[in-house]
């Protein structure tokens, strides 16, 4: 016997309960999603409010108005005979403290900064005819006061500020010598434009060694590789390589490039190649997906008029993969630009006072030296750390816009 | 039965097959098909799904040689010359033997760059001139000049889906082939492109040797002088295309084409 199902009733209590639970089951998962969201939000928010609030302030310095009798210093330079030379005999580094001292008395070698002489070498080469007459040359503060006149220091340096300020002498002004020094000893004196320059390098390498490798390697992983039993373990090899600790890459840099081919120590040859290493198989991954992403009717079109299996690949599949290669480029790429660890292992911690002239060159990268100067002890490196931290993120931002650009341009619209 | 197929025997057959048999893997998809395709008639290959006709279609132009597990055994030949002798560039046998797809694929490049393609890489265009007359030459011979001379830099994929069957088409033509094969072409097409793909298929015809694969019986009768009937791999029934619709041989013929199956 059979019982008679009766016609759905939709009207029923158990059906309004169902469509209430999928509401809610609904609206619960939006909710869940945009809790998520708010909270990275609001950590990347709190991170970049602290970040800028610390880090600004390293792109400012305080300077004191500096008032130099030129002719009752006892400087001897020719105003009609101004050489680089003459200016480096001229002891300005003593002759800057001697007139501090008259203008400003106190202990002026604790007001400025050790390398306020080179202010006043500037004004004097930018325009000799100042050494016949009295001058006012904005020089910079030492680390000491430039805190004080910041936030807080100590109470001694809060007291020769609170002086300095009587005279009217101290103002802040764009640090300039951050952008275009490199690493120094004291804070005041500290640049970014050497680890800077480094990292530019660096990536330079990285990029024109592991893209045309990635992206032949995907090419012919996709497009000509024969499915056999050894492009399958090419394949696992370069997805495990993708995953190794990138620290592992850097003892590979160190005993290859360093112990074995006696290449540069702490060049930015060796980090670009380490780093290359380590994004290949990024670009690798990324390419073949955009190269398997290329619908196959494109290929038969081509090759059905006669296309070379070389034409299909370079006039059609690649233009059409580049947008998917361009992106998988640019994420391994930023990886490889925060990458520190690697670095440290083939040298490229080193102090580096000169910005590198070449590949070949001592050269220090943004990640490291951010890694260097929150080691330090003077507490004028705190601003300069989260400085170099925002030059880093700009960096960042402005190599992920040109991705965006780029894979933008080369999309194809269907 | 007294099959007397002496009468589609030509003596100099553009192209001709001889006991073709075709293996994927250890399947085997065509088991021996012997046929000639000559330059006056459009040929219909028609057939139920999965019997073998566009498998046979392609081996004709080699592109089945993408396919890594597809074995061709036998002969075909084109003016005379074995195409899967190892002397054959396969190259230049696609661009004389040309290939029309199911599914209109024109590249994701302008009008007039689909067209010029095919001639630039094979070098049949001196100067742009020149190219700019195999363009206008090909669009008017696809039919589709009127339609697009005033937007040639447009993408070829913006186009309807019947404009696009014409631009691939006329990208075909560009290079100048002795035959075109057409797979399906009008399968994803509506009634008025289709009819304006046969008009088509009716003007090319005696220029380009013609092979047809169609699902559409009604079409097969419509465009074709010449059918062969395909099915589960073997060449049933190939004759005159009046005949093969009017008085077929053989029985699987006559079940197939009044809807037996299929």
């Amino acid at each position: 016997m059979t019982a008679q199902r009766l016609p759905t009733d939709w009207k029923s209590d158990a059906m309004r309960k169902r469509i209430a639970r999928r509401y809610g089951a609904e609206r619960r998962f939006k909710l869940a999603g945009l809790a998520a969201v708010a909270l990275s939000a609001a950590f990347l928010a709190f991170l970049l409010f602290t970040m800028m609030g610390n880090g600004l302030r390293g792109f400012t310095r305080t300077e004191i108005a500096l008032t130099v009798d030129f002719p009752a210093s006892p400087l001897l330079l020719d105003p009609n005979a101004i050489t680089d030379e003459a200016l480096a005999n001229a002891n300005l580094p003593m002759v800057t403290g001697e007139v501090a001292k008259k203008a400003l008395g106190g202990d002026a070698d604790a007001l400025l900064s050790p390398t306020a002489w080179i202010s006043i070498r500037d004004a004097i080469k930018a325009d000799p005819k100042i050494l016949s007459r009295t001058e006012t040359i904005r020089v910079p503060a030492s680390t000491a006061i430039d805190l004080a006149a910041k936030s807080k220091g100590s109470p001694e340096a809060e007291a020769e500020v609170a002086r300095l300020k009587q005279q009217g002498v101290l103002s802040t002004g764009i640090n300039w010598n951050f952008l275009t020094a490199s690493d120094g000893t004291d804070p005041t004196q500290v640049g970014i434009w050497g680890a800077f320059k480094g990292s530019l390098l660096t990536m330079l390498v990285t990029l024109l060694l592991s893209f045309p490798v990635g992206v032949a390697t995907a090419l012919y992983l996709e497009e000509y590789a024969p499915k056999a039993w050894w492009t399958d373990i090419i394949e696992v090899s370069i997805n495990n390589l993708a995953a190794v600790p990138s620290i592992i890459f850097g003892l590979l840099g160190l005993s290859i490039f360093l112990n074995f081919l006696h290449l540069p120590r702490s060049a930015a040859l060796i980090g670009g190649m380490t780093l290359a290493l380590m994004t290949m198989p990024v670009i690798v991954i990324a390419g073949r997906n955009a190269i398997k992403a290329v619908p196959p009717s494109i290929r038969d079109a081509a090759l059905g008029i006669g296309a070379s299996p070389v034409q299909v690949v370079f006039q059609h599949v690649l233009p059409l993969a580049l947008p998917g290669i361009l992106t998988g480029t640019i994420i391994g790429m930023a990886r490889a630009l925060g990458e520190t660890a690697p670095l440290l292992m083939i040298g490229m911690r080193a102090f580096i006072a000169t910005p590198p002239g070449g590949i070949t060159d001592p050269a220090t990268v943004l990640p490291v030296q951010i890694f260097l100067w929150s080691d330090e002890v003077s507490k004028g490196f705190v601003e300069k750390t989260s400085a170099a931290i925002i030059v880093l993120l700009v960096f960042l931002l402005a190599m992920n816009g040109l991705a965006i650009y780029l894979r933008n341009k080369f999309e194809t619209r269907w | 039965m007294t099959q007397e197929q002496t009468d589609l025997t030509i003596a100099n057959p553009k192209m001709s097959a001889r006991d073709v048999k075709v293996f994927y893997g250890p399947k085997q998809a065509i088991k021996g098909v012997s046929i000639d395709v000559d330059m006056d008639h459009v040929t219909a290959f028609i057939g139920p799904s999965g019997c073998g006709k566009s498998t046979f279609l392609r081996t004709l132009n080699r592109m089945n040689d993408t396919v890594a597990s597809a074995r061709v055994e036998g002969e075909i030949t084109l003016d005379g010359e074995n195409i899967y002798a190892p002397t054959m560039d396969v190259v230049q046998l696609r661009a004389r033997v040309g290939m029309v797809f199911q599914k209109p694929n024109p590249f994701p490049k302008s009008i007039y760059e689909n067209i010029a393609y095919g001639p630039r890489i094979h070098g049949l265009a001196a100067g742009k001139a020149d190219m700019d007359v195999i363009v206008e030459k090909s669009l008017r011979r696809a039919g589709l000049w009127d339609e697009v001379k005033d937007r040639l830099n447009d993408s070829g994929t913006a186009l309807s889906g019947g404009q696009q069957q014409r631009l691939c088409i006329g990208r075909a033509i560009a290079v100048e082939p002795e035959v075109i094969l057409m797979d399906e072409p009008c399968s994803a097409l509506d009634p008025i492109a289709t009819a304006k793909i046969e008009e088509l298929i009716h003007e090319l015809r005696g220029r380009y040797g013609i092979v047809i694969v169609t699902h559409n019986m009604q079409q097969a009768a419509r465009v074709s002088q010449r059918t062969a009937f395909f099915h589960l791999g073997e060449l049933v029934e190939y004759g005159v295309t009046s005949d093969i619709f009017t008085n077929p041989r053989q029985e699987r013929t006559k079940d197939y084409i009044t809807g037996r199956y299929g």
